[in-house]
C-alpha cells in the first residue's frame, strides 16, 4: 500500500507494523503527532499495544526499563530537551542489554529556545551504548523501524531511530507501506534471552564491583562490533522482501571522484541534487550518506574515501571547542589508516537554518579549491 | 548461606549484572554506626491515669477486634473499669497527644465499653492459681480498699473485707448519683472481685464491733475508710430544720430512701457532690441553686458535669457566701454577702473577698450544705499519725503501726475515685513486700509508670514481659505524616427531657464499631501495633517479624543503621542509639 504519510506517521506505521507491546512516552514538539497517531489507535482499541502515560521522559524510559526487562518489545519517542532529560535512563538501557527502540526527532537544544531541526540533541548522546540510525526520508523512517528491532534484538543493544524536524516529521511524501503478514515474516515476535518468571524471583542490575564491572562493559562493547554484521544481514534480508535497503553507508556519484561529501539526515537529498549537477558540469565529485552513527562505519567509510584526496564532512551539529562531530569522528576513524585524505569540516544548519543547494555547492567547491581547510571549524551560512 | 561469586573470565558472565546467588555472606550490618532498637515507651495518658492503666495497650487489643483481651488486660490494674468509664474525671485524655493534632481519644468512653461488652459476654476474671497462707483484713468497701482486696487476691492472699455498713462499694453507692453510674454496674463489678474469692462481711464498722486486737488472725490490715463526714460552714443557722447535708441527702437519695425537700433548694458549695446534689434534686422534679463563693473557673467540680448540670436547669449563682441562715414565713433565709476575686491563695485560685455592705437576701425550701467532706478519726487506732486532716503514709501506704496501711480519701485530698483505686494498689503491693520481707520501695521503683506516681501490678506480676522504657513520649516524637485528621466519638447522649425525669444514665454506651473506629484513632505512643511502616521501608530488609516479646526484631547483621525506620515509625516505639564500638 503506497500512500502519502508524513515522517512521524510513518514511525507510527513502523511500530504498528513491528507489533510493540508497550509504548510510554510524554510529547514534545516536533515528536508530538507520533504518540498521539499511536495513543488514538490504542484508546480506540484498533492496536493492542499497552500505553503507560508518565509524567517525563526519564519516567518514560524508565518505565520501559521494566517492561523490557519483563521481555517484552517496547517503544517510545522523543525529542531535544526530552531526549536530554531521559540521558540517565539511556544509559541504564543499554546497560542492562535491553532491545528498546527509541524514535528521536531531531531538535535543537535550547537555549536559545528553538523547535527546528539539529543534531545536537541525538548526538550528545552518543556516548549512551545505544544504536544510532539517521534517516533521509519517510520510506527509510518506516523501514528502519522494522530493521531496528531486529538488530536490537539479535544484538541486545537499544536503537535510536533518528530523522529531521519539520523536513520530514511534518512532511508529507509517498511512503510503501508493507503489509502486516510481510512485516510479520520480516520482523518475527520478540524472545527474551532471559525471561522473567514470577516463581522464580530475581534482581538485576545490581551493584557489580570492581572485581566485575569492567567486563561488562567489555561484553556490551563485543555486542556492538557484532552490530555492523548483522545490521547487513538485516539489511539484506529487507532489501531481498521489499526491494529497498539502505546499508550503513551509501556512495552516490562519481565512481573516482577526487572530492567526497559525507552527510547524514535529509541533507543528503539536497545534497544528491548538486551532486548531480555538479557531475553534469564536469565536476569529479561524489557523496556518502552515513545512516548508521553508532557504532561508527568507519570501516564501509575508509573503503570509499581511501582513494580520494579530500573529503567535506557537513555537520547539522556543533561540538563547542571542537567542531563538527562526523567530521570529528571521521578524523580519528582515519588517524590509524595508511591514506588520510584531507577533511573540511563544515559546521551548517544549526537551530533549523536550511542547508541549501548553494550551500552545499559552496562547501564542495571550498573544499577543491582548498589545499587543505583553512580553519578547523568551516562555518557554512553563517552571518559573521 | 550462599558464598560470594567470582568469575575469572568475561565469557563466564552473564551478559547483564543478574542476581545468581543471594548476598547473605555480606554482613552489612558491619558497616552500621547508629543501631535501631525496638523499645515500648510510656504514653503520656498512661502517667496521668491515677490509677496505672495500661490505656495504650487494651486501646490496641479493641483496635484489634480483641474486645476480651482489652477486658483483660484493663482488669489487670484497675477492678473497676466500668466505674472508671463513667465516672472518672480521666486526666488521661487532657494529656492524651493526639488532643495536640485534633481531639484526644475518648479514653474514658472505650474503657466503658470494654467493661460493658465484657458483662454481655458473661466474661469472668479469671482466679490466679497458687495461695499464700498469710490473711489480710481490709476495712472499708469503698473503691481503695476494694482494689486493695482485689490485688492482693490475685497476689494469692487471704483477705476480708469489712465494711461498716449494710452495703458495699463505699461513697461509689452512697455518693454517685446513678445517673452517673448505675447500681447495677456497681454491684457487677464488686460481684467480680468477690467471685475471686475476696470475702466482704458488711455492717461491721471499726472500733464498735471491730477492734484492732480483733483482727491478731490477719498478718497485714488496710483501712480505707473514707471522708464521709461532711464539713460545716460555720455559721449561724446550719443546724436548723431543713437544712441538709449534702453527703447525707445524696447518701438518703441513691439508697432509694424516700426524702422530704422543699421544691426550691439552694445548694452551697461548687464542688462535685454539689453538682451532684443539685442534678439530683432536678432529677426528683425541684428547682436546684447553687451558691458558689468563688467564679466558674475556680470551680472545683468537674467541667463536663458542670456543663450538664447547667443544661439540666440547675442555676448556679457565683461569688456569692451565705454568713447565716435564718427563717422567714416558712422559707429559709439565707443572708449572703457578694464577693470578689482577690490574690491567689495556697490552692493557686483566687481567693474569694466580701464585698463589704453587699448583704442581700435568698429564700429557699431547703438548704443543702456540700462544702467537702472529713475523715472520721475517732475509731483510728492509735500510733497513726495525722496532718491537715489525713492520715499520713509513707509512699506505699504503709502508717507509722506496723503491718497497718491506709489508703483512699483517708490518706489524700485528692478525693478521686481513680486516685483511691491506685492507692488500694499501691498497699496491696506494699501488703505483699511486707509479708515477704521484700524492700517495696524499691519495688515500686521498678514498676512506676513513667516517673509515677502510679505503678503497674502487671509488671509486678509479669516481670519478664517486655521492658518499657520511662520516656514519655511526646508529641513531637510521633510522625505525624501517618495519621489524618478525625473527629473524637462521643457516646450518645439522652436528651434532657429525658435526662431530668429519672434517674436512668445520662449518657449510653459506644456501639461495638464506633468504640473500634474510636480505638482506632489511638496513637499508640511508643507502643509498637505492628502497623509495618519500618518494615515496608527498610532499605536493607531488615526488619524481622519473630515469635518473641517483641514480635518485630532489627537483624543486625544487615541493617547498616540508616534510622530510616527511626523516623518513618509513626509512633516513637523504635529508637536510636550510637552504635557502641
Amino acid at each position: 500500500m503506497r500512500r502519502v504519510i508524513t515522517g512521524n506517521q510513518a514511525v507510527a506505521y513502523g511500530v504498528i507494523l513491528s507489533r510493540v507491546d508497550v509504548i510510554s512516552a510524554y510529547p514534545i514538539t516536533p515528536q508530538t503527532t507520533i504518540v498521539e497517531e499511536l495513543s488514538e489507535l490504542i484508546g480506540s482499541g484498533r492496536l493492542n499495544t499497552r500505553f503507560l502515560k508518565v509524567e517525563s521522559e526519564h519516567s518514560a524510559m524508565a518505565a520501559l526499563i521494566g517492561a523490557s526487562t519483563g521481555g517484552v518489545r517496547c517503544f517510545t519517542a522523543t525529542s531535544s530537551q526530552g531526549l536530554a532529560y531521559m540521558h540517565e535512563m539511556l544509559h541504564w538501557a543499554s546497560g542492562a542489554r535491553l532491545p528498546i527502540v527509541l524514535v528521536n526527532v531531531n531538535r535543537a537544544l535550547a537555549p536559545p529556545w528553538n523547535i527546528w531541526s539539529d543534531q545536537s540533541d541525538s548526538l550528545s548522546q552518543r556516548d549512551t551504548g545505544w544504536i544510532q540510525l539517521y534517516c533521509e526520508n519517510n520510506q527509510e523512517v518506516l523501514d528502519t523501524i522494522l530493521q531496528a528491532y531486529r538488530i536490537a534484538e539479535a544484538v541486545r543493544l537499544p536503537v535510536m531511530v533518528v530523522l529531521d524536524a519539520y523536513v520530514l516529521s511534518h512532511t508529507s511524501e509517498p511512503v510503501e507501506i508493507p503489509t502486516m503478514e510481510e512485516a510479520d515474516s520480516f520482523l518475527p515476535p520478540y524472545r527474551p534471552e532471559h525471561p522473567l518468571h514470577t516463581g522464580q524471583p530475581e534482581a538485576f542490575s545490581m551493584i557489580a564491583t570492581p572485581e566485575h564491572f569492567m567486563e561488562f562493559r567489555y561484553k556490551m562493547q563485543k555486542a556492538m562490533e557484532q552490530v555492523p554484521a548483522i545490521a547487513k544481514t538485516v539489511d539484506e534480508e529487507f532489501r531481498s522482501r521489499f526491494g529497498r535497503g539502505y546499508g550503513s553507508i551509501e556512495r552516490y556519484g562519481e565512481g573516482e571522484a577526487e572530492v567526497l561529501l559525507i552527510t547524514s539526515g535529509t541533507v543528503t537529498s539536497t545534497s544528491r541534487i548538486v551532486i548531480q549537477r555538479l557531475m553534469e558540469r564536469g565536476v569529479s565529485v561524489a557523496g556518502i550518506k552515513v545512516k548508521r552513527f553508532r557504532p561508527f562505519p568507519s570501516e564501509e567509510i575508509y573503503e570509499e574515501i581511501r582513494g580520494a584526496k579530500k573529503v567535506a564532512v557537513i555537520d547539522r551539529n556543533l561540538s563547542a571547542g571542537v567542531g563538527g562531530i562526523f567530521a570529528q569522528e571521521l578524523r580519528a576513524s582515519l588517524y590509524s589508516k595508511e591514506e588520510r585524505p584531507q577533511v573540511f569540516g563544515f559546521v551548517s544548519g544549526l537551530g533549523g537554518r536550511d542547508i541549501t543547494p548553494e550551500l552545499i555547492e559552496e562547501a564542495i567547491r571550498c573544499t577543491i579549491e582548498h589545499h587543505r581547510p583553512e580553519e578547523e571549524i568551516l562555518w557554512l551560512g553563517l552571518k559573521r | 548461606m550462599a558464598k560470594q561469586i567470582h568469575f575469572n573470565k568475561a565469557s563466564e558472565m552473564p551478559d547483564v549484572s543478574t542476581s545468581l546467588g543471594d548476598m547473605d555472606w555480606n554482613k552489612t550490618g558491619a558497616w552500621r554506626t547508629q543501631r535501631p532498637f525496638y523499645e515500648d515507651k510510656t504514653p503520656p495518658c498512661s502517667v496521668a491515669c491515677p490509677v496505672g492503666n495500661d490505656i495504650a495497650g487494651f486501646i490496641q487489643k479493641i483496635a484489634q477486634g480483641d474486645v476480651e483481651g482489652a477486658w483483660n488486660l484493663v482488669k489487670e490494674e484497675n477492678p473497676f473499669p466500668g466505674v472508671c468509664g463513667r465516672v472518672c474525671f480521666h486526666p488521661c485524655e487532657s494529656k492524651c497527644n493526639r488532643g495536640r493534632y485534633d481531639e484526644p481519644i475518648s479514653i474514658h468512653g472505650l474503657e466503658r465499653f470494654v467493661s460493658d461488652f465484657a458483662s454481655s459476654l458473661g466474661r469472668k476474671i479469671k482466679k490466679g492459681s497458687g495461695a499464700r497462707k498469710e490473711k489480710v483484713a481490709v476495712i472499708g468497701s469503698g473503691p481503695a480498699g476494694l482494689s486493695c482486696a482485689y490485688h492482693l487476691t490475685r497476689l494469692h492472699y487471704e483477705v476480708t473485707v469489712f465494711e461498716s455498713s449494710s452495703f458495699t462499694g463505699g461513697m461509689l453507692r452512697i455518693g454517685i448519683p446513678s445517673y452517673r453510674l448505675p447500681k447495677e454496674v456497681l454491684d457487677r463489678e464488686i460481684s467480680e472481685i468477690e467471685t475471686l474469692g475476696v470475702e466482704i462481711r458488711t455492717g461491721i464498722p471499726l472500733g464498735e464491733d471491730l477492734g484492732l486486737d480483733d483482727l491478731r488472725d490477719y498478718q497485714a490490715v488496710f483501712i480505707a475508710t473514707g471522708a464521709h463526714r461532711s464539713r460545716g460552714l460555720h455559721i449561724p443557722g446550719e443546724k436548723g430544720r431543713a437544712v441538709l447535708s449534702g453527703l447525707d441527702l445524696l447518701r438518703q437519695i441513691n439508697l432509694g430512701k424516700h426524702v422530704r425537700l422543699g421544691d426550691k433548694i439552694a445548694i452551697i458549695g461548687g464542688g462535685n457532690t454539689a453538682i451532684d446534689v443539685a442534678r439530683s434534686v432536678i432529677r426528683l422534679g425541684k428547682r436546684a441553686t447553687l451558691l458558689y463563693r468563688r467564679s466558674r473557673e475556680e470551680m472545683p467540680a468537674f467541667e463536663d458535669e458542670v456543663m450538664e448540670a447547667l443544661e439540666e436547669g440547675v442555676k448556679i449563682r457565683y461569688l456569692v457566701n451565705p454568713i447565716r441562715i435564718g427563717q422567714i414565713d416558712g422559707l429559709k433565709r439565707l443572708e449572703c454577702l457578694r464577693m470578689e476575686l482577690g490574690e491567689k491563695d495556697e490552692s493557686g485560685r483566687r481567693r474569694p473577698v466580701p464585698i463589704a455592705g453587699s448583704n442581700f437576701f435568698i429564700e429557699a425550701d431547703s438548704v443543702v450544705i456540700a462544702a467537702g467532706e472529713e475523715i472520721e478519726v475517732s475509731f483510728l487506732p492509735r500510733g497513726m499519725e495525722r496532718r491537715d486532716g489525713l492520715v499520713l503514709t509513707e509512699r506505699d501506704g504503709s502508717t507509722g503501726v506496723k503491718g497497718i496501711f491506709a489508703g483512699g480519701d483517708l490518706t489524700s485530698s485528692q478525693r478521686t475515685v481513680a486516685h483511691a483505686i491506685g492507692s488500694g494498689k499501691k498497699a496491696a503491693l506494699a501488703i505483699d513486700c511486707y509479708l515477704r520481707g521484700k524492700d517495696s520501695e524499691e519495688a515500686i521503683r521498678q514498676i512506676l509508670i513513667g516517673e509515677g506516681p502510679a505503678i503497674s501490678i502487671f509488671r509486678y506480676l509479669h516481670p519478664d514481659e517486655r521492658p518499657r522504657s520511662p520516656h514519655v513520649v511526646t508529641f513531637e516524637e510521633l510522625n505525624m505524616d501517618y495519621f489524618e485528621p478525625s473527629k473524637r466519638r462521643r457516646e450518645p447522649r439522652n436528651p434532657i427531657k429525658k435526662r431530668i425525669r429519672g434517674f436512668g444514665e445520662v449518657t449510653s454506651t459506644f456501639p461495638e464499631g464506633i468504640a473500634l473506629e474510636e480505638a482506632e484513632r489511638c496513637f499508640s505512643c511508643g507502643r509498637c501495633n505492628e502497623c509495618e511502616n519500618c518494615y515496608v521501608f527498610c532499605p536493607d530488609a531488615s526488619i524481622l517479624k519473630r515469635e518473641g516479646i517483641f514480635s518485630r526484631q532489627v537483624d543486625y547483621d544487615f541493617c547498616k543503621g540508616c534510622g530510616i525506620c527511626f523516623f518513618e515509625c509513626p509512633r516513637g516505639a523504635i529508637s536510636l542509639q550510637e552504635e557502641a564500638r
